[in-house]
């Protein structure tokens, strides 16, 4: 278990976190690569349907940002 | 120039090649010649333009084996380009030495690609030191260090720079007084090196256009006080005394401490700081100074609460001020929750030192409102510095002939806020007064309406029309997936194995073509990606490369270019989110990047060509409410071409101007107001309906119906927008004993008598004014912000009329702003006296017998203090004229105090989140006569970017209905926050009753869809199957 990583689903919101995902680029900041990003529209747009789907998909976290 | 191709043309000589075609100078005429030998390199010529591409293909056709170079300019690198992808050329032994066009050159040759400037430049960033930890690995380029001014001197940028990490456009700048090579220093050619786009121009240089314009706008700011000079704050001497810009930057993710809390000493997390007002600011004796720079109050309250944030509660936070002036909408709410949920501590002093003490802290002695003496550590300083007007832009004002106030601000009137002494000349923003945001941004919009009155004759004369490509009908195509794949340089070559990923990509379905490039945004990239699409037949496109954010929209004309629907695309981010974040972790960059270039070709296949619903914008204009606001806003309306309909709601025009007596700034109110009434009813375009209600609207942006109704009779009014100015009323005093003596007035009563002359006012000889009426308290939590000036101004014309008069300011803090401040200096050296009170510690208004007494506590006497007094003015708050059925018809929301609630508090103030309707004047927050103008002005403005479009199209990523499948539960229509979805009219022969949503108001953010309990809704573009095809295309991934 000592080389596990988590998977992590993100949904991130167009107008907000999304770009706040390309400023931490811009500014080289650094994180794990765990990490795959959806774009949505806005948050709104999520439904939990998605969240499910991450996780039946074998996701260990889902994050919703917005 | 010359003398770098001299040299290079040399080297390549003397490295073995077989010689260098260039212009050579004979006999007196300029054409071209192959040099072989290196002396003769003395006598090249690289002016005027010669074409060499026909001579080089010539050349080579002839003689394939020779290795020779050319000094061409950049069309001929595009014609040699053209013919080698014609097979009509090989370039194998052909070497280009570039040549800079000059300005004159491009525009002799009416170029559209000169290579004059940094064009090319892709904002790599590699030519600059990409980050601190990365600095030994990564080649150091520019070798110079200077004080960063984004970061106020607290972080070092090279002599090539990006400004900041938001700059638009991002890409580099040379810094030509330290860049080694453009200082003539030496010949440093770091950054050219490391270049790829061949961006680096060292020829470069200063340009000076030439361009016609029948307007100017003036926005040049404001530039910080500088507090060196104040040896006694220690602040040039000492780390830990900094700027509020500074401490700004300290507080910035993307500052130099990354938002982490330290001081600069010793990178210690400071346990207790301390703020000090009016730096620069309302100080003429040491700053010179007088002005109030508006902003600063507000901005310390931020910094402390954010620092709280940033450090934790146990944080202390200690402002030091004068008068706490929070006069901003919610302003001041914030300002209480700062007090009483943060603990921000706020003591009313001035302090005159600050010490240095042991371990860098820092000592202060001041004495509190209570009088006693207290001696005070902290760990850190900041001073709230004002805004002042630049010395280059008092030259630039005084070049261009604009007068300016005594504080070197732009000189305005109040019913012209925006335009400067020169004709034709506007301002806006911290040049026209010292202020913040909001203000500024209805200034941008008043001073652009401005500008576009006098230009409106003139407006769409430069523009131009796109010739439309057809697109082609893929409707029933099998996909065929283009994948492009960008190395952008090396930022994402460098770390994610692109091949590996451009090989990857071709090995999934439906994909038909993949390739990589080195910029998949260049202009040539552009042309030949448009190519492609169309030989191929691809009918979907995926490019790997940045951000959808700034690229998006570049790619998707190129499809539209290549006659495909512009909705047929998916970005992956394979760059900020990916190359750049991951950068010592290749490996796992890479999967990632298949990863996501998986998620998105699976979602591509699902995309399917949107339409754009096209809106028509009907011409006319709606303003509700004639006062001053609204009236400005009809003239602008009008002036600039449109037929605008001013709504009033009782028997004139005018508002509450009409009870106001002067300007802050001493214009007679009524004159000028009568003046802009008799220009509103002259105008020809302005039809005004008084006495008239509207009690009903129907429809949205670009068409609405209002039903108009006037002593019973009803009209129907056709408009494309609406300007709400529907303003405000002064509050009917409940306390200090108002209605029970005539002598007990209300501010604008006051003004009335001053308007009537009435006699009472030469007959008093004790005048008290009592501030905050109504305002700043538990069932009102606003300031007014008019209140502090009109009593001060009122005070003064009383004092004008009669010298020996006593008059009291009866106030809890002042709050004359910007250069509203002089009239509180004035009125002080006029003896005017100003005693302060609390909330809980009230001044009381009794009458005995025929005498009106007023009880004060004394602030400096700590004594009780009664006046008799000939007149009291209580200066009443301003509430809002609530008209909940108004807001209702074209859903607009307010806030707790009755104010209309808009689009956005800094950058949207003029209008509101349902398009098509703005906002101006006291129905947005209390504001005097020169905000309230500005304001009718932006609300125009903002108009008329609607108006003069006249038909709109609409995004095609909106929601749609499939009827069949609503159960007309109405979730949808009560979620929607832009009043998209309706039921269809129960009358309508298909599916009535279900919802229906318009794609003109759809702004395609998807709360109905994911709300949608019969999953009746479908959000074009971000669909449950798209996305779901995404989280699916996971599993590999996951």
């Amino acid at each position: 278990m000592s080389h596990w990583e988590p998977k992590i689903v993100s949904f991130l919101c167009h107008w907000c976190s999304y770009g706040a995902a390309d400023l931490a680029g811009v500014s080289r900041m650094e994180y794990p690569p765990n990490i795959r990003v959806i774009r949505i529209p806005c948050t709104g747009r999520m439904s939990p349907k998605f969240i499910l789907a991450a996780f039946r998909q074998g996701a260990d976290g889902v994050w919703v940002s917005g | 120039m010359k003398e770098r191709i001299k040299r290079e043309t040399r080297n390549i000589l003397n490295e073995g090649w077989d010689g260098v075609l260039g212009l050579m100078n004979r006999w007196g005429q300029i054409g071209p010649y192959l040099f072989r030998d290196p002396e003769e390199l003395e006598d090249i010529e690289i002016e005027p333009r010669y074409n060499l591409a026909k001579t080089i293909q010539l050349m080579l056709n002839k003689r394939p084996d020779l290795r020779i170079a050319a000094v061409v300019r950049g069309c001929d690198v595009r014609a040699l380009r053209e013919l080698e992808e014609m097979g009509k050329i090989k370039t194998q032994g052909l070497r280009l030495i570039g040549i800079t066009c000059s300005h004159e050159q491009a525009e002799i040759c009416n170029c559209e690609k000169p290579i004059y400037d940094t064009l090319n430049c892709t904002g790599c960033w590699k030519c600059i030191e990409a980050c601190k930890e990365q600095a030994i690995e990564r080649v150091n380029v520019c070798p110079i260090l200077l004080p960063s001014e984004y970061d106020v001197g607290l972080a070092k940028r090279k002599a090539i720079y990006i400004p900041y990490a938001q700059a638009v456009p991002l890409k580099a700048i040379r810094d030509s007084e330290h860049c080694l090579k453009l200082a003539g220093v030496m010949d440093c050619k770091g950054c050219e090196t490391a270049c790829m786009a061949n961006a680096i121009l060292h020829e470069d240089h200063e340009q000076i256009d030439e361009i016609e314009v029948g307007s100017v706008i003036l926005s040049p700011g404001f530039e910080p006080f500088d507090p060196s000079k104040f040896d006694n704050y220690n602040y040039a001497n000492h780390p830990n005394v900094i700027t509020s810009m500074e401490f700004e930057r300290i507080l910035s993710a993307s500052g130099p401490t990354e938002g982490h809390l330290v001081r600069m000493s010793d990178h210690k997390e400071p346990k207790k700081i301390a703020w000090f007002q009016c730096i620069g600011s309302r100080d003429l004796n040491r700053s010179g100074n007088a002005f109030c720079s508006s902003v600063c109050c507000m901005y310390a309250i931020k910094e402390a609460v954010i620092a709280k944030e940033h450090a934790g509660s146990d944080l202390d936070c200690a402002i030091f001020f004068m008068d706490m002036r929070t006069h901003g909408k919610d302003f001041e709410r914030f300002y209480e929750s700062a007090r009483d949920q943060h603990g921000v501590r706020f003591i009313r002093s001035r302090v005159h030192t600050i010490d240095p003490s042991a371990e860098d802290d820092l000592t202060v002695h001041y004495i509190t409102e209570n009088g006693s003496f207290e001696s005070e550590n902290f760990d850190l300083i900041v001073l709230s510095v004002g805004l002042q007007t630049p010395p280059q832009v008092i030259e630039l004002a005084n070049k261009l002939g604009v007068e300016l106030t005594d504080g070197n601000f732009c000189k305005t009137d109040s019913f012209e806020p925006v335009a400067t002494s020169r004709k034709g000349i506007y301002v806006c923003g911290a040049f026209q007064s010292p202020k913040d945001i909001p203000q500024s941004v209805v200034d941008a919009s008043a001073a652009a309406s401005a500008a576009g009155k006098i230009l409106s004759d003139v407006r769409n004369t430069l523009t131009k029309t796109p010739e439309v490509i057809p697109e082609t009908d893929i409707v029933g195509q099998r996909p065929k997936i283009g994948v492009f794949v960008c190395k952008c340089g090396i930022n994402i070559a460098g770390v994610v194995d692109v091949p590996a990923v451009t090989e990857y990509a071709a090995s999934l379905p439906y994909v038909e073509y993949v390739t990589n490039n080195l910029y998949t945004c260049s202009q040539d990239t552009q042309d030949t990606m448009s190519k492609v699409i169309k030989e191929k037949e691809l009918n979907r496109v995926v490019v790997a490369a940045c951000t959808p954010k700034t690229h998006e929209a570049l790619f998707q004309e190129t499809l539209i270019n290549a006659g495909l629907n512009k909705y047929l695309f998916e970005m992956c981010n394979i760059r900020n989110q990916d190359s750049w974040v991951h950068k010592n972790n290749p490996e796992l960059a890479t999967e990632k990047a298949k990863d996501l270039v998986r998620m998105s070709i699976t979602k591509v296949a699902l995309m399917e060509p949107l339409e754009e619903a096209e809106l028509d914008v009907n011409q006319t204009a709606m303003v509700l409410g004639g006062g001053i606001s609204g009236m400005a806003s009809a003239r602008s309306l009008s002036r600039q071409g449109y037929e605008t309909h001013i709504i009033e709601k009782s028997s004139s025009l005018g508002g509450q101007a009409l009870n106001l007596y002067h300007t802050f700034d001493g214009g007679d109110v009524q004159k000028k107001l009568s003046k802009l009434v008799d220009d509103i009813e002259t105008d020809k375009k302005i039809h005004v309906h008084l006495n008239t209600t509207v009690t009903e609207v129907e429809g949205f942006v670009g068409n609405f119906k209002s039903t108009l109704s006037n002593n019973g009779s009803q009209e129907v009014l056709e408009h494309g927008i609406a300007v709400l100015a529907t303003g405000g009323k002064p509050l009917k005093p409940d306390e200090y004993s108002y209605g029970k003596d005539s002598r007990i007035l209300t501010s604008l009563e006051l003004d009335k008598k001053f308007i009537e002359n009435d006699s009472l006012i030469d007959s008093l000889n004790t005048a008290v004014f009592i501030q905050c009426v109504g305002s700043r308290e538990p069932d009102r939590p606003y300031c007014s912000r008019v209140c502090c000036t009109h009593s001060i101004k009122n005070a003064l014309e009383l004092k004008k009329r009669n010298p020996d008069m006593s008059i009291f300011i009866l106030y809890r803090d002042i709050r004359t702003y910007g250069e509203r401040e002089y009239l509180y200096q004035k009125a002080r050296k006029a003896g005017i006296v100003f005693i302060r009170f609390s909330l809980n510690n009230k001044p009381e208004v009794n009458l005995q017998g025929d005498q009106l007494r007023v009880k004060v506590r004394d602030h400096i006497l700590h004594r009780p203090l009664e006046i008799s007094a000939d007149l009291v003015t209580l200066a009443s708050a301003i509430v809002p004229n609530k008209d909940e059925k108004l807001a209702n018809f074209f859903k607009l929301p307010t806030n707790d105090d009755g104010f209309f609630i808009e689009k956005h508090a800094k950058l949207g103030p003029s209008e509101f989140a349902t398009d098509g309707v703005f906002l101006c004047g006291l129905a947005h927050y209390p504001k005097p006569i020169d905000e309230s103008i500005a304001q009718g002005l932006a609300a125009a403005s903002r108009a008329v970017t609607l108006l003069s479009r006249k038909n709109i199209l609409m995004s095609g990523t909106v929601a749609m209905t499939n009827p069949s499948y609503c159960s007309s539960c109405g979730v949808c229509i009560s979620v929607c926050p832009y009043s998209a979805p309706s039921f269809i009219p129960e009358d309508d022969r298909f599916f009535p009753g279900r919802a229906q949503i318009n794609p003109v108001l759809c702004k395609g953010c998807g709360l109905c869809v994911a709300s949608c309990r019969s999953g009746a809704i479908h959000l074009k573009g971000f669909d449950n199957d798209q996305i779901f095809a995404q989280i699916f295309s996971l599993n590999e991934a996951v």
